[in-house]
């Protein structure tokens, strides 16, 4: 009853680019920015009553590893009729991700003894650079887009991060560090960039969460 | 008793200070305070206006350094009184006129070098005057070469195109376009590139050589000079146009929706906030209305190319409506041939399609009015990446992306050639 999809035409991508924000904001980190290499195979089940879920096979890289890939599974269950609740993602990652104990716990550590808060804009900036010390901080907006891309995601969009406008770290009395996120969305069908402020936590063992997101003032 | 000695150092030299124009014999120092009274007897000194100090850092903490510039005349007494405090410093400038002078001449010397194209630096974003005056270049150093004007932009701004022709009269000719979307910088520097490899390679390469000795290529690198100027002054993101929009506030107009093809159909906007907007009317923006006169006058064109990111697609028509072209079959191929070629180089992959299977429905598109216009060969890649970095691709892969799209576009160029002959 899946019916197969060809992994080069656009419903099949979309969905994969909401899979991918759900796992960049599940696994992603400091250390750890996981992209699509291919879309391999896509179905879609339409269920009476309930909505679309497409099922994805997907291999990822690792971007701070290119040379090894890891494959996944994802389901996308898109609920009928609601455009505003979020996509029901689940994925399955065959093998183990490189660990990022070390990086994460110098990554904390370097932040922690920060005099003064970080601050930071235009990241990568026109020209597409990102300096070394500011790409645990990209990749920290890709954990935080991810969750927004998730959860506003329908199969009429396909979001990407298009660019970390801003990003301030403030301190906290727990143990979380907490970066106040302003991000620009790119949404390929209606083609429009979306500024997002989004707030993360993050710590080592704790993992990352987005504690509130929500769509900017009018856009550039 | 030190801010007296101060006093009486410095107002000896009221009267000596001079207002030159120069900087010869300026001293820069770099100040190392060790506590807060050695920063308050700085702030003293940066008081004293007549002096014309010049603080490149000013003085503020006793941890920060305090780097001034000091006039010629001035350098031996405010040593002095340093010296007289403890105050410790180095010498970062020996004779400020020096470092300019040499910085002049580097400056007059790399212009130089920029001038001649082998040095034009195609890895890197360049604005639009870097880039016009490079199409000048390859135009003086290939006689096949020519730049013309097809028409001006909104802002008046020259729509220029580069003919290569090596001779005949109104060849059978190819369309080849970049940074109709202005934020999609990846494609004007790759068609800057393809420029010149086609330039520097005719005569050498066999299958360069025998595609313009049949027929002439015609290339607009920046087909939205308005929107291009406006990434690099103020908003990197901008797609449109730049034309103001009557009774809206917002403005420009997606020149990819404006074309006579299945106008303001779906995939188009009629919101004039909107990226997607189709425009008032058909062809109501200059940048588009240039290009499709041009193309109809001169009656001959076989293909229409053109350049976008990000996504690594390689599309055939149509956009405007979910049916198949009548030659899907010939389109598919040559597309899969291309993408093939493309492949080749560093395995990027491109998908292959119909513009509304691959990407979405969209209308008004270039590809579309070119194909129901008589171009059979019409098709839009979409370059790197796939939205790793998206329109933000780091310039160390625009050569990479040219030379792949080049392989890929010469693929559908040789078999043009061979169906036209």
């Amino acid at each position: 009853r899946a019916m197969e999809l060809p992994p080069g035409h656009f419903p099949a991508a979309r969905a994969a680019a909401a899979a991918l924000g759900y796992l960049r904001y599940l696994r992603g980190g400091p250390g750890r920015g996981l992209h699509l290499r291919e879309l391999r195979r896509a179905r879609r089940q339409d269920i009476d009553d309930v909505g679309h879920k497409y099922y994805l096979e997907l291999e990822l890289e690792d971007v701070l590893d290119k040379d090894s890939t890891v494959s996944c599974t994802a389901e996308v269950l898109y609920h009928l009729g609601s455009k505003s609740s979020a996509p029901d993602v689940q994925v399955t990652v065959q093998g183990e991700l490189r660990s990022t104990e070390q990086a994460d716990k110098e990554f904390y550590n370097r932040i922690r003894s920060l005099e003064k808060e970080l601050v930071a804009e235009n990241i990568p900036d026109s020209h597409g650079n990102v300096p070394p010390e500011l790409e645990p901080i990209h990749l920290l907006a890709w954990v935080a887009s991810g969750y927004v891309i998730w959860q506003n995601s329908t199969e009429n969009t396909k979001l990407h991060l298009a660019q970390v406008k801003h990003v301030k770290q403030v301190k906290r009395s727990d143990e979380d560090l907490q970066f106040d996120f302003v991000v620009l969305l790119h949404e390929m069908v209606s083609q429009e960039v979306l500024p997002w402020q989004v707030t993360l936590l993050w710590h080592p063992q704790h993992g990352a969460r987005v504690s509130q997101s929500r769509a900017a003032g009018a856009g550039s | 008793a030190a801010n007296m000695k101060l006093i009486l150092i410095f107002s000896a030299l009221i009267g000596a200070s001079l207002c030159l124009e120069t900087f010869v014999g300026h001293q820069v120092l770099r100040i190392r305070t060790k506590n807060e009274e050695e920063v308050k007897q700085l702030q003293l000194l940066e008081s004293l206006e007549h002096l014309e100090l010049d603080f490149w850092i000013n003085p503020s903490a006793p941890a920060l350094p305090v780097d001034v510039r000091i006039p010629a005349v001035s350098v031996q007494s405010v040593k002095a009184f340093l010296e007289s405090q403890g105050i410790e410093y180095s010498i970062l400038i020996e004779d400020l006129q020096d470092v300019l002078d040499k910085e002049k001449q580097d400056m007059a010397e790399s212009a130089q070098r920029q001038r001649s194209s082998s040095s034009f630096d195609f890895g890197a974003y360049h604005t639009l005057d870097d880039i016009n005056a490079e199409l000048d270049q390859l135009a003086s150093e290939y006689s096949f070469v020519e730049k013309i004007q097809i028409g001006e932009s909104y802002e008046k701004r020259p729509l220029y195109v580069l003919k290569f022709s090596t001779g005949g009269s109104n060849r059978p000719a190819i369309w080849l376009d970049a940074g109709i979307h202005s934020r999609e910088w990846v494609t004007q520097a790759s068609a800057l590139w393809i420029a010149n490899k086609i330039a520097s390679d005719y005569g050498t390469d066999e299958s360069i050589t025998s595609l313009l000795d049949k027929m002439d290529l015609f290339l607009l690198p920046v087909a939205n000079p308005d929107g291009f100027v406006y990434t690099h002054t103020s908003n990197r993101m901008w797609r449109k146009t730049r034309s103001k929009i009557p009774g809206s506030i917002c403005v420009g107009v997606d020149p990819n929706r404006n074309w006579d093809a299945g106008f303001g159909g779906p995939g188009a906007s009629n919101n004039p906030c909107s990226e997607s907007y189709h425009g008032p009317s058909a062809n109501s923006e200059v940048e588009v209305k240039s290009v499709a006169d041009f193309i109809k006058n001169h009656g001959n064109f076989k293909a229409f190319l053109t350049l976008h990111s990000y996504s690594q697609l390689l599309m055939y028509p149509y956009g405007y409506k979910c049916t198949r072209p009548d030659d899907y079959a010939e389109l598919e191929s040559l597309g899969r041939a291309a993408a093939s070629s493309i492949r080749s180089l560093y395995g990027t992959t491109f998908q292959v399609g119909t513009i509304c299977n691959t990407i979405y429905q969209a209308s008004g598109g270039s590809i579309d009015w070119s194909y129901d216009n008589g171009i059979k060969y019409s098709f839009a890649f979409e370059l790197r990446d796939t939205g790793r970095y998206g329109f933000l691709l780091p310039a160390s892969q625009i050569i990479p992306a040219a030379k792949e799209t080049w392989l890929g576009l010469k693929r559908i160029m040789e078999h043009v050639r061979d169906k036209s002959s």
